[in-house]
Formats: structure tokens, C-alpha cells, sequence
């Protein structure tokens, strides 16, 4: 088994290599094609094998029901951002947004980017969690200044020094972790997730909480929580769409998930008030935040950027009422934001590469243009919004329920009423952007056959997901809340 | 050990008041092997192994690779400076120094005594304090590096140093940081003929 999770580590890597080598842009796309198809049937078989004997550990390696989640939306999300790629990069080279010869450094970097974010998932050691988080951002880093322009250095810069600082402080909470651990005196491996895990009782609760503060504050940083979240909006509009997505939907999940398993040890150690309530305010605040700016947003691509600030700030709300229906809500609600809105990047990338603008004053008439994107991007509006029948739906209907369960009635009525205002922000520019007259001279748009499949493979999951989870998902989605709650 | 302490302070003390690039890239390797020295240090101490294999790998790293890519990139910075206000910059910095001081000698009365912590802590916030007040690229690079010789530094004197694997990918993650920012310097100064991040400021809202 420790085999097959090093396949899946290697795969990127290797075809990233073999990608650099290349200067043909057909033979570029046809292996990056067939790596990403064997990166995310390579998870997919992993998680198999996670539904069939529950855990698979070794010394560097822990995977669980948890980590199946996040697997799931990684194998999902680089699959479809690299089939997304093959014609989007194609028609920037085209429209001379970029050489040629960059070409396969993009595909490179998508892969080093794949690859970190998939070690995140699998590795059972906090402090090589801590690395490869970094590794993450270093990755997509140069992806996210890909075209060097002025905005590209700008969101890039911003990128790399406030999550560097960020996951700095992760590192010291770490560091406060490992203290925590050798002052215990016991053996076993240092900072491993388990080992941790089965000590967290002994562990002194006063040197938690301030390890906790601080790892909360690092990886929020890289989630995107308020207020911490300012580096979010810049790196997502700048980056390419494809990018876009992966940062949105995987990246920030990777973040979360970091978090989530140091908030599993820290509740064994002080129980699970104080990590809630800190979690509770920072997703309250991050919802609250996002709304003025998606009301009165003028690019598409932040307006989406910002949305996710708000998704984040639900998952965070959901861990943070605590409940396992509360936690079930919010990994179901993990998957299904990294599914619709890296749909919505691609949709959003297909549009601004059409009307050449990410302006949304300047992008109108899309259904009139494209009939078929406007249709998708209607649905995934309603769907990111939380209305039903589609997926997103379920999971936040669950997450407020949850919250009335618990007898948390201000804060459930608070975050309904946020919850509305987003709404409105978000359909009133994706109305505005979908109809109205049709602007001049556009030709009709014709999307290639590999991003329809990667647009239809995402509109299923969020369409069926609404209506009907397979039971399979559901008995993986309930132990992974279980460890998540503890015990 | 207390000699390397306030050779440490003083020399994050006076990056604060440095405008001159080359000068700031000169104290933080000479930082760098002022923490490679304290890892010998303490392994001559403690007969640990595993502490000569980090003073190695702080050397070849912080003190060969990374200032190899600050100087590469050097030449093309000539006329950029830092301006400073270097007495308001080192009064917050020797402000840290003695309230972090004050706050671990009250807080944990057990390592006020070795003073490695409370000095590792301050050299955290100082680098912290020079990547927010300072514009150049280069010199907020400069701040990166002190904060993470001092985070380094703080784990050396509570835990005795994390597990290898791990400190090689620490390492090498701040290896690949810097590299990625300093390639993002030369394209700042290639596209804005300028690394003042403080013109860095259109994307908003």
C-alpha cells in the first residue's frame, strides 16, 4: 500500500520532468492528459482502498477517512484544471498572451503544484504537513505571477510574503507543538499525527493553547480566513483560470484540512471549547467580510475570489459548531465549493478570454454570445449561492441546521442573513453578465471537447450531489466527521 | 553562547538602519553563520550529531545558496535604495528586544536563563518588522530570512532542534522561497524598473 501512495507522489513529478522536456505542444498536452488521468485514478484507487480497510500508515504516510475527503477533491480538481488547460493555455499561445516556450513551464509548475498538494493529504508527520504547505505555495507561486505583468508580479509578491510570514507562524505553533510532545517525556516518532493523537490527553493544555493560536493563524492565512485573507482575491484574479480553480477549490481545502488536523490533537489536549469558539469567529468574520466586497465587486474573477473567502469562512463555521453533523456538513461542503467553483474559474476563464476583460461592466449578453457557457454559468451562480436542488445546498442547509441543533440561534440567524446578502451580490452581477444585448462583433463560441468533459464532469457532481450521495460517499463522509469530532 | 546572542541582536539591530542593499545582504549571511556557529556550539555541548549535520546544512544553505541568489540578482538593483528612518526602526527593534525579554522572564522563568529564546523570539519580530516597514524587495527578503534564522534559532533552544527529515524540508522550503522571490524581484525590476513594493498597490477591492 505504502507503494501505490508513493505512485501517486511520483506521477506528477514525472510528468512534470517529462513535460520540460518537450517543445511540441500536441505531444505536451497528450502526456499531461494521460498524467493527470493516472495521478486521479491512482487517488481514486487509493480511496478505494481507504473505504475497503479504513487506514493505510506507515512511517511518513497516514491516510484516513479524512484524508479520502481531500484526496477525492484533489484527484477531481487536477483532472479537470488539466483537461480545462489543454485548450485554454492553447488559445492564450494563440492570442499571444504567452510564447510557446512557456508552455511547458506552465505545465510543469500545474504538476509541482499537484504533486505538493497531494503530499499535504498523505503525509502522517505535522511537521512535513508544515513543509509541504509550503511547498504549495512555492509552487503555485511562479503559476500565479505566470504572465509577469505588472497586476501577475503584484498578486504574486503579495502571494509569497504574506503566506511565507503566515505559515511561519504555523511553523512556530509547530515548534510549540513538538515542545509540548518532548516535555511529556514519552517516546514515539516526533510530531507524528497518530503519536500525537493517542497522547493528546497529557499533553499540557497551557502550551497547547498558544501552539493552537498560532497554527491557527498560519494556516488560516493560507485558507483565506479573514482577516488574513487579503493576499486571496489578487492571487485569484491574476493567476490563469485553470490556476485559479486549483488555488480556490484544492489549495485552500489542503489549508483547511492542515488545520483541521492539528485542531483534532489540540481538542485532546483542552477539550473542544476554545478551538471552537476561535474557529466560530473567524468564520463568522470571514463571511461577514466578503459581502461589501462582493456587492459592489468590478472583476469577475475577484468577485469569485471573494466568494471563496466566504465559502471558507462556512466550512470554518460548520468545524467550529462541532457537532458531527456540523462537521459532515462542512467536509461534504469542502468537496462541493472545490467542485462548483473551480467550475465557475473555468467558466469565468472561457469569458474573460472571450470578451478579452475581466471588467464585469464590460461583459454582458453571454447568453446571446454563448448559450450554452451562460446556462452553466447560471447554474453554477445558483449552485455556489446555496440554492437548491444543487450540491452546495445540502451541505450549507446542514451546516445552519446543525447550528439550530445546537441551540446556537443568534448565530445560525446571523449567518442566514449573511448568507443573503451574498446571494444577492453574486446573482445581480451574474444576471448582469449573462443577459442583456449582444455586444458587437462576437462570433459564436465553440468550446473545445476536452473542456466540455471537464465542464460536464463538474456540472454532474453538482447537480446529482444535490439530489442523491452515493452511500459509499456518505459512510466516508460519516467517519471522516468522526475523527474529525474525536474519539 | 551569551557573546553569540548579542553578536545576533546587534547585527539584526543594525539591519535596521541599513539603506545600502549589499551592506543588508552582508549582516544577514553574517547572521546566518552566526546561528551555523551557535549549532556547533550546542552540539559540542550536548554531543549530538545530529546538531554538527545542522550547522553544515545552515552553512551550505543560508550562507552558501542563498546569498549566492541575492548576489546574483544584485548587479541589477545598482541604484536601488532603502529609505529608512533608521532611528524610529531601531528604537521599535530594541523596544522588542527588552519587552520580549521581559515578557519569557515572567511567562517561563525556566528558559529566561538560557536567553537563546527570548533572543530568537526578538530576532522573529524584527526580521516580521522589516518585511512590513521596509519597501525594497530585496530588503523585505533580507526580514524573511532574519525571522526564519530566528524561528530556527527558537527551535534549537526549546526542543534541541526538530527531527532531521523535517529540518531539511524546512530548509529547503526557505531555499526555494527565496529563489521564487528573487526571481519575482528581477521581473519586478525588468517590468517596473523598480523593486519598491510600495508602488505595489492596484489591485484592491
Amino acid at each position: 500500500m505504502h507503494e501505490i501512495i508513493l505512485l501517486a507522489l511520483t506521477i506528477p513529478i514525472i510528468t512534470g520532468l517529462l513535460t520540460l522536456l518537450q517543445r511540441n505542444q500536441a505531444v505536451v498536452s497528450g502526456i499531461n492528459f494521460i498524467g493527470s488521468a493516472a495521478t486521479s485514478t491512482v487517488l481514486m484507487y487509493i480511496i478505494y482502498v481507504i473505504t475497503q480497510q479504513n487506514v493505510v500508515s506507515s512511517q511518513y504516510f497516514y491516510v484516513d477517512h479524512l484524508s479520502a475527503v481531500m484526496l477525492f477533491v484533489v484527484a477531481v480538481l487536477t483532472f479537470t484544471a488539466t483537461l480545462f488547460s489543454l485548450s485554454y493555455m492553447e488559445k492564450e499561445v494563440h492570442e499571444g498572451s504567452i510564447t510557446l516556450v512557456m508552455l511547458p513551464r506552465y505545465y510543469g509548475l500545474l504538476n509541482l503544484f499537484s504533486f505538493a498538494m497531494i503530499s499535504v493529504i498523505v503525509v502522517g508527520n505535522l511537521g512535513l504537513m508544515w513543509v509541504a504547505v509550503e511547498g504549495t505555495t512555492l509552487a503555485s507561486a511562479l503559476l500565479v505571477a505566470f504572465y509577469f505583468n505588472r497586476d501577475a508580479l503584484e498578486a504574486a509578491w503579495k502571494y509569497v510574503m504574506i503566506c511565507t510570514v503566515g505559515i511561519c507562524l504555523a511553523l512556530f505553533g509547530t515548534m510549540i507543538l513538538y515542545y509540548a510532545q518532548v516535555s511529556v517525556g514519552a517516546g514515539g516518532p516526533a510530531l507524528d499525527w497518530v503519536t500525537l493523537k493517542n497522547m493528546s490527553e497529557k499533553l499540557d493544555p497551557a502550551i497547547m493553547k498558544i501552539a493552537f493560536i498560532f497554527i491557527l493563524i498560519g494556516y488560516g492565512t493560507k485558507a483565506g480566513l479573514a482577516p488574513m485573507h487579503t493576499w486571496l482575491p489578487d492571487a485569484h484574479s491574476q493567476a490563469p483560470s485553470p490556476v485559479s480553480g486549483l488555488l480556490s477549490g484544492a489549495l485552500l481545502s489542503c489549508a483547511l484540512y492542515a488545520l483541521v488536523r492539528n485542531t483534532i490533537i489540540v481538542q485532546g489536549a483542552i477539550g473542544p471549547e476554545f478551538a471552537h469558539y476561535m474557529l466560530l469567529a473567524l468564520g463568522l468574520l470571514s463571511i461577514a467580510i466578503a459581502i461589501p466586497f462582493v456587492l459592489t465587486q468590478h472583476d469577475v474573477k475577484r468577485l469569485l475570489a471573494y466568494s471563496s473567502v466566504e465559502h471558507m469562512g462556512i466550512i470554518t463555521l460548520g468545524l467550529g459548531v462541532g457537532t458531527p453533523l456540523a462537521v459532515y456538513a462542512a467536509l461534504l461542503h469542502i468537496v462541493n465549493h472545490a467542485i462548483a467553483k473551480s467550475f465557475l474559474f473555468y467558466l469565468a476563464g472561457i469569458v474573460t478570454q472571450e470578451y478579452k476583460t475581466k471588467s464585469i461592466k464590460q461583459i454582458y449578453g453571454i447568453a446571446r454570445v454563448m448559450p450554452l457557457v451562460a446556462t452553466m454559468l447560471v447554474i453554477g451562480i445558483l449552485a455556489i449561492t446555496g440554492t437548491p436542488p444543487f450540491n452546495i445546498f445540502t451541505s450549507k442547509f446542514y451546516i445552519v441546521l446543525a447550528m439550530f441543533e445546537n441551540q446556537q440561534w443568534l448565530l445560525g440567524g446571523i449567518t442566514l442573513i449573511l448568507l443573503t446578502g451574498i446571494f444577492a451580490g453574486m446573482m445581480y452581477y451574474c444576471l448582469k453578465m449573462g443577459f442583456g444585448s449582444e455586444p458587437n462583433e462576437k462570433h459564436r463560441f465553440r468550446m473545445s471537447f476536452t473542456t466540455m468533459t471537464a465542464m460536464a464532469l463538474s456540472l454532474i457532481v453538482i447537480v446529482t450531489a444535490g439530489l442523491y450521495l452515493p452511500p459509499v460517499v456518505n459512510s466516508v463522509l460519516v467517519q471522516a466527521a468522526e475523527i474529525v469530532v474525536g474519539g | 553562547m551569551d557573546l553569540l546572542t548579542i553578536l545576533l541582536l546587534t547585527a539584526a539591530v543594525l539591519l535596521t538602519r541599513v539603506s545600502n542593499l549589499r551592506l543588508g545582504i552582508n549582516i544577514v549571511i553574517a547572521q546566518s553563520s552566526i546561528v551555523a556557529i551557535a549549532c556547533v556550539i550546542i552540539g559540542i555541548q550536548t554531543g549530538q550529531v545530529h546538531m554538527y549535520i545542522a550547522a553544515l546544512l545552515t552553512v551550505i544553505i543560508k550562507v552558501g545558496l542563498i546569498s549566492y541568489a541575492l548576489y546574483r540578482v544584485l548587479p541589477y538593483l545598482q541604484a536601488e535604495r532603502e529609505i529608512v528612518k533608521p532611528n524610529f526602526s531601531t528604537f521599535t527593534a530594541i523596544l522588542a528586544i527588552i519587552l520580549v525579554h521581559g515578557l519569557i522572564s515572567k511567562a517561563l522563568p525556566s528558559f529566561a536563563a538560557a536567553s537563546t529564546l527570548p533572543a530568537a523570539i526578538s530576532l522573529s519580530f524584527i526580521g516580521l518588522l522589516l518585511i512590513m516597514t521596509r519597501n525594497q524587495a530585496l530588503m523585505q527578503i533580507i526580514g524573511l530570512i532574519t525571522m526564519e534564522n530566528g524561528l530556527y534559532l527558537m527551535g534549537l533552544s526549546i526542543t534541541q532542534g526538530l527531527p532531521l527529515i523535517i529540518e531539511l524540508g524546512i530548509f529547503f522550503d526557505v531555499l526555494v522561497a527565496v529563489v521564487v522571490l528573487v526571481i519575482l524581484t528581477y521581473r519586478l525590476k525588468l517590468s517596473l524598473a523598480t523593486t519598491d513594493t510600495g508602488l505595489l498597490k492596484k489591485l484592491k477591492g
